[in-house]
């Protein structure tokens, strides 16, 4: 089963366009938006995307191992389908 | 707050600055509706308008990359998607911003 994660921002509009991606495939995922995540959580979310040498943008999502950065419907897709 | 009047004083305070560096408010009136109204949000929270699209870490210095308009440190970048990050602006000559895509900024 594949594992969709995202971190997200709750003013975002692209993160909101992103999670309804998902749901709109009724594609299960989890989130944090980053900034009602409380401050340690805050660092943990900051230092995982900054081992994956990305900045502080939103959205960020997880599907399985890969990261992708900006809302990106095609990659979305594009991964999903191969899965 | 009258969030009318806030966002009114949020376009004219950016418009001629972004238009100096060659950017435009975006076309999709949508997008700029909602990106002011969190901006007018964030400015009352934290005294600032930051970029709705950016997640904040306390640390001043990386912060200030963060506040609207924030084109100037992410030339670039933006200047590579036509587009800052959150879609609030756009180069002058585009007419449809649907086209154009969120693209990772490259770290050095």
């Amino acid at each position: 089963m594949t594992k969709v994660m995202m971190y997200t921002l709750s003013t975002c509009p692209w993160c909101k366009k992103t999670k309804q991606w998902f749901n709109d495939r009724n594609i299960p995922f989890d989130f944090v938006d980053y900034d009602k995540a409380e401050k340690d959580e805050q660092k943990v979310i900051q230092d995982r995307v900054r081992k994956e040498n990305l900045t502080l943008s939103f959205p960020i999502v997880y599907i399985d191992d890969k990261v992708i950065q900006g809302y990106s419907p095609d990659k979305y897709d594009e991964m999903m389908s191969k899965k | 707050m009258d969030m009318e009047a806030s966002k009114q004083a949020l376009r004219e305070q950016f418009e001629p600055i972004v238009t100096a560096m060659g950017f435009k408010f975006s076309p999709d009136k949508e997008i700029v509706e909602f990106l002011l109204e969190q901006e007018v949000n964030l400015h009352a929270q934290h005294g600032i308008p930051f970029c709705p699209c950016k997640g904040l870490t306390g640390d001043r210095t990386e912060d200030m990359g963060k506040v609207c308009p924030c084109i100037p440190w992410h030339r670039a970048h933006f200047d590579r998607m036509k587009r800052c990050w959150c879609g609030l602006y756009v180069h002058l000559d585009v007419d449809d911003p649907d086209k154009l895509p969120q693209i990772p900024e490259e770290l050095g």
